[in-house]
């Protein structure tokens, strides 16, 4: 449920962090040890619902603004639903993005180096758990607390890029997975590059969002700048927890 | 003349060209460089021209000033909430927030990209009526074909995101959109793109139907890329239109307005909505697949490569079946708005047509294989997607009862409006009709890429969209600028235009049973169809010549029009209860809801009210 | 209630009109095939529903507007009528019922389209831009496909380069064919006489031209034919040589892209090819000698033409004496 004290919201960004980073852990042990498809999309599943409910808030969408068209909640609420209903969008293209991976390589998986999946499946992680913290701080008006949160977040999101597009994907060509060579290599480098691109755009929010905070244009009661930023960043994390079983998780090595 | 070089259109498209060409030259260099041939058929490479088109694309947007207020915001900046607009027509070529403007910026855009369309559809009709090439060569014939698809494709959407944005608003209550800047941000990026399509044809034309089915896809001239691109670019326009109105219509109603108080033309909308704002990325996904394919070598339906090219298909046709809803819910959300206000009775079972309206879009998400039933995909496929197929016919079927129940008994008047209301009915349901023959898998296989699925679908297209739509302005017309269109003029307009459609369609059914394929510049004259099409051929300048009435209508009535400042149909709905047109932010006092909206007839009812000021 | 009666009256008038109406216009085309009746008998029942529902809508839509009109002088409204649960309810679910019967039925029609026969002769079909070639199992190829009757023919189908469609109207039946794939055609011809297969699926320029005759025959003249091509094209291989090669490049449909006169279509022109120096994508340029033609036939990406571009011409099912009988051939082409 929704916390309002500030202590109360940061330690339970803390415990569902360490749900996820088991829940992520369990999952590659699976891979490893047993392969069960059907237990690793459960898994991604519950994943994604904790980091919609605790650090996205989908609840809020049902949030009474009023009936003021006015009213600054109103406008805020309304620019909620926007926001939600773009992710929704979105999401197609991934949902698409993940179909057409399945329907080309069926129960196979391209050649990746896992450590490195791992790695920065963690890192988003990380990213988005100093987000949330980064939000509850500006909730509550501490404004130190938010710029540090967001700095992390930012630094984290760079390491992500950083870390798919300059280490994994000269990994995986040297591998012999390139965008040309098969189709595997084909719907990787297209579902990374289109991930990637989404975190760019990320990390420009969040630039944007950082900048604004620290000259103080955002206050407890009016910050919705952040809390769109926050929500987009966590979608892009959301659609990772299916990326990553799918790419290096799921099926048996072709 | 001046202004219009100073307008924000102008400034785009020179943006744009000029985008186009740095982004060509940089590339160009580049390769130059990198010792790779820096030049090829069409002057720049394909690398160059389709990195220049990108960036001309980003330049329309910065050179248009769309975004100005956007970038305010990111640096902190304060805008003001509303923007006055100039007098006169600047402001339509201007950016503009208030959706009235956009609106009209929307429908005008559709009627030029319908008529640009339509004539490349004369063309190669023409090209037609007789057996071997006449003054078309083959690629120029599949290109006209392919690019008539597209532009209606892209006309209709745009007339579409038109008559909602114009319309919504107005029904709901409304000030504006819930997103202005984003709404105007939805029309503008329409401009870029209808550019590049075009442009297609200048860079050798593309042979693959608007279908871009790859293989073939990949292998066509430069101009594929541009079609590729510029479908992808007015997608946006889609995503963000429909993203826009579902906003809209959720948020921004007038007080009492509940769900099912709405004009039912609203919730028509928000079907469509619905389907643009998620199917759309589809498509948009899988040109970009494509485009890599070209550009990268990406083998996602190159078989060689273990790629396969029936998944285009499947992503494809995910949006591109749904999208026909797109092009006739709002339509016969028309037909279910104005057959009340001519029959003068209450619209029948308004909650079955309202639901029937998400019903439809609903089941359009599951039946996108049926157009794939002979394209080797799995087999047992088959099956599910004909019953989900054949169950769209229940809710269309709901409608057409409602109507009938509607028109029963009431007292019909017959102005130009209600005759294409009428015309759309009777040939929406022959398109509707020939429908299930499709549907049912085994006569499918005999009559897809066929004729007949040509003149089924331009069927349910004109009568779910056409139709409505020319009743759409003749209705709406007064209410955008206080003058009335000429009765008579568009009373000729119907009656050339609905008989020579339907013989057009007919024909086309009739041989397309017989053996006549689609999308072929020419036909073997053993069949001996040459008659059949010397009469397509003169119905379709029929057609032309009854658009070209209505268009002097439309251009003459804007200054020489009647006056009609009031409510020139005696309709209920609430825009018809303030004098015309409208200022910007719509109703001077905010109306209350206090009734159902169609209750024509019942003594003393009332819709809506108006209450005192803000 | 009257009302009722004559729209009653009417739509039992009208639906048999309209039935009778599609059926005399004879919009299919003659029946060639086992599978033709079936889908004919479907086409039969979707006409008879349809006519059905069309005079449904038609005679009271039709009725109201002339009934209902307003009349001159006549003012106000028409009378207000509630919504019908009863009514809505009912005309959703005899559709539903209807879509239910309707959609068992088209299951069913299509099964009988796809029974097979284990004994089925089986032919091998190239499709590629923009022709047809036709393998027969007794070693020959063809660019007409000749049929027995009364037997079960399955098509084993493969295109060389993009995607293609086998449709012949008065067989009914149209399968895509999708490169990288064999797709199956499966029909039984019954009725003798000539028809023609046409590719209903865009496949680039020439699409419309692309045609080729079917013949179906009784099983003597069939087997006569098969005999003969067989000899003939065992003599062909034998005899090698530049008219074998010129036989054989017709048959492949080599001039679908490589003309003779000189004209530019989709690939290079066989005229005054031969000793000629070919300038390459590449920048090179190499003589036109008999190892190039060789090669560029068996792989014909590796040295691309100028202003061409790679990846269009398949890599054709070619025995090494064929390629040499048709590279003789390009030979006397100076």
């Amino acid at each position: 449920m929704e916390h309002t004290d500030k202590t109360g919201i940061l330690r339970q960004g803390v415990v569902v962090f360490v749900f996820l980073a088991v829940l992520t852990g369990l999952e590659f042990l699976i891979a490893v040890a047993i392969g069960a498809v059907g237990l690793l999309v459960v898994v991604a599943i519950i994943k994604v619902g904790l980091v919609m409910y605790y650090y996205m808030h989908i609840y809020r969408l049902n949030r009474d603004s009023g009936d003021d068209q006015h009213s600054p909640e109103y406008r805020t609420a309304t620019n909620r639903l926007g926001l939600w209903l773009f992710l929704l969008s979105d999401s197609f293209v991934f949902g698409a993005l993940a179909v057409s991976r399945f329907n080309l390589l069926g129960l196979t998986r391209p050649a990746l180096n896992q450590y490195l999946g791992l790695t920065v499946t963690s890192v988003l992680l990380l990213s988005s758990f100093f987000m949330n913290r980064a939000e509850a701080s500006m909730e509550h008006g501490d404004r130190r607390g938010f710029i540090v949160g967001m700095a992390i977040t930012l630094l984290l999101g760079l390491c992500f890029v950083g870390g798919v597009l300059g280490v994994e994907w000269p990994t995986a060509i040297a591998d012999g997975v390139t965008p040309s060579a098969s189709a595997a290599g084909a719907i990787f480098f297209m579902m990374t590059g289109m991930h990637a691109l989404h975190v760019v755009t990320g990390l420009i929010l969040l630039g944007i969002v950082l900048r604004n905070g620290s000259r103080g244009l955002y206050s407890a009661d009016k910050h919705w700048g952040v809390e769109a930023a926050a929500v987009y960043w966590h979608f892009v994390d959301v659609v990772w927890i299916f990326f990553y079983p799918a790419l290096y998780l799921i099926g048996k090595l072709s | 003349m001046r202004k219009l070089f100073a307008s924000a259109l102008a400034r785009g498209v020179l943006w744009q060209l000029a985008g186009w060409l740095t982004g060509a030259l940089v590339i160009t260099g580049i390769r130059m460089v990198m010792g790779l041939k820096p030049l090829d058929t069409f002057f720049f490479t394909e690398p160059a021209w389709v990195f220049g088109a990108f960036i001309g694309v980003l330049s329309f947007i910065a050179g248009s000033g769309i975004v100005g207020d956007w970038f305010k915001w990111a640096k902190g900046q304060q805008t003001p909430e509303h923007r006055e607009d100039p007098d006169g027509w600047e402001k339509y070529v201007g950016i503009s927030l208030d959706h009235k403007v956009i609106g009209i910026q929307y429908a005008v855009t559709s009627l030029v990209l319908l008529v640009v369309g339509g004539s490349f559809a004369l063309i190669f009709r023409t090209e037609l009526a007789q057996p071997g090439l006449q003054f078309l060569t083959l690629q120029w014939y599949n290109t006209l074909m392919s690019l008539h698809g597209i532009v209606m494709i892209i006309g209709i959407l745009v007339g579409v995101a038109g008559v909602m944005n114009y319309l919504v608003p107005l029904l709901i209550g409304a000030q504006d959109m819930a997103f202005p800047r984003l709404n105007a941000f939805s029309f503008w990026i329409v401009v870029p793109a209808v550019i590049l399509l075009l442009s297609s044809l200048a860079l050798g034309g593309f042979d693959t139907g608007w279908t871009g089915y790859p293989p073939l896809s990949a292998r066509a001239p430069v101009g594929m890329q541009m079609f590729f691109l510029g479908v992808f670019t007015a997608g946006w326009s889609s995503i963000l239109g429909g993203l826009n109105l579902i906003a809209t219509t959720l948020r921004m109603r007038a007080k009492g307005m509940t769900a099912f108080r709405m004009p039912i033309l609203v919730w028509g909308a928000m079907a469509t909505s619905l389907i643009t704002l998620t199917a759309t990325q589809l498509i948009g996904l899988a040109f970009q697949l494509v485009m890599f394919q070209r550009l990268l070598g990406m083998g996602f339906f190159d078989p060689a490569k273990g790629g396969n090219p029936i998944l285009f298909q499947h992503l494809f046709w995910f949006y591109s079946h749904p999208a026909v809803y797109v092009f006739v819910l709002p339509g016969l959300g028309v037909i279910s708005e104005l057959l009340p206000v001519f029959v003068r009775k209450p619209l029948y079972g308004y909650r079955w047509i309202a639901m029937s309206s998400l019903g439809i879009a609903l089941v359009g998400f599951l039946v996108w294989a049926h157009h794939m039933f002979a394209s080797g995909m799995n087999q047992y496929l088959q099956v599910p997607f004909m019953y989900s197929t054949l169950l769209v016919a229940v809710p269309t079927g709901v409608k057409f009862f409602s109507w009938l129940a509607t028109i029963w008994k009431g007292k019909i008047d017959f102005p130009t409006p209600m005759l294409f209301v009428l015309g759309g009915i009777v040939v929406f349901l022959i398109g509707g009709l020939s429908g299930p023959p499709n549907a049912t898998v085994a006569t499918d296989l005999h009559l897809t890429d066929t004729y007949f699925i040509v003149g089924h679908f331009h069927d349910t297209i004109f009568g779910g969209y056409v139709f409505p739509f020319f009743a759409a302005i003749y209705f709406w017309f007064p209410k955008a600028t206080g003058r009335r269109m000429n009765e008579r003029l568009g009373k000729l307009h119907f009656w050339i235009m609905t008989p020579a459609f339907l013989t057009l369609t007919l024909l086309m059914m009739r041989i397309g049973m017989l053996g006549m394929r689609r999308r072929i510049a020419d036909y073997d004259p053993a069949l001996g169809f040459e008659g059949y099409h010397i009469v397509m051929t003169i119905a379709g300048c029929l057609i032309a010549f009854s658009v070209l009435i209505f268009l002097v209508n439309l251009v003459r009535s804007v200054r020489h029009g009647e006056k009609a400042e009031g409510n020139v149909w005696n309709s209920r709905s609430p825009e018809w209860q303030v004098p015309s047109p409208l200022p910007s932010h719509n109703y001077e006092n905010p109306i209350e809801v206090i009734g159902e909206p169609y209750d024509y007839g019942v003594a003393g009812s009332q819709y809506i009210k108006f209450s005192k000021g803000h | 209630m009257r009302h009722f009666a004559i729209i009653g009256v009417l739509i039992l008038i009208l639906t048999p009109l309209v039935y009778l109406g599609v059926d005399a216009a004879h919009v299919m085309p003659i029946e060639a095939s086992a599978q033709s009746l079936t889908v004919d008998w479907m086409w039969n029942m979707d006409v008879a529903v349809l006519s059905f529902l069309f005079a449904v809508v038609m005679v009271p839509l039709v009725y109201s507007l002339i009934v209902f009109r307003r009349r001159q002088g006549e003012t106000g409204d028409g009378q207000p009528i509630e919504a019908n649960t009863k009514l809505e309810v009912t005309w959703t679910v005899i559709p539903l019922l209807l879509v239910m019967v309707f959609a068992y039925l088209g299951a069913y029609t299509l099964g009988q389209t796809r029974i097979a026969d284990p004994n089925a002769l089986e032919i091998n079909v190239t499709a590629h831009q923009w022709d047809w070639s036709f393998d027969y199992p007794q070693g020959f190829t063809s660019n007409e496909l000749h049929l027995p009757i009364n037997r079960q023919v399955v098509l084993k189908m493969q295109s060389l380069d993009v995607i293609h469609s086998f449709w012949v109207a008065e067989f009914r039946i149209k399968q895509d064919i999708v490169p990288g794939r064999v797709t199956d055609y499966r029909i039984t011809p019954i009725l003798i006489g000539q028809y023609t297969v046409r590719c209903a699926e865009l496949c680039g320029s020439r699409h419309a031209y692309m045609e080729r005759p079917v013949i179906v025959s009784s099983q003597a003249d069939y087997d006569a034919w098969v005999t003969q091509q067989a000899a003939a094209a065992a003599a062909l291989v034998a005899r090698g040589g530049p008219d074998a090669g010129k036989v054989m490049a017709a048959q492949n449909g080599c001039g679908a892209c490589h003309s003779l006169d000189g004209t530019k279509l989709t690939g290079p022109t066989w005229r005054g090819l031969p000793g000629s120096q070919v300038q390459l994508s590449d920048g090179t340029t190499v003589a036109a000698d008999e190892a190039y033609l060789t090669q560029s036939i068996v792989d014909p990406n590796a040295k691309v033409v100028l202003g061409f571009p790679s990846g269009i011409m398949p890599k054709f099912n070619l025995t090494d004496a064929q390629v040499k009988a048709i590279v003789a051939y390009i030979e006397t082409l100076k």
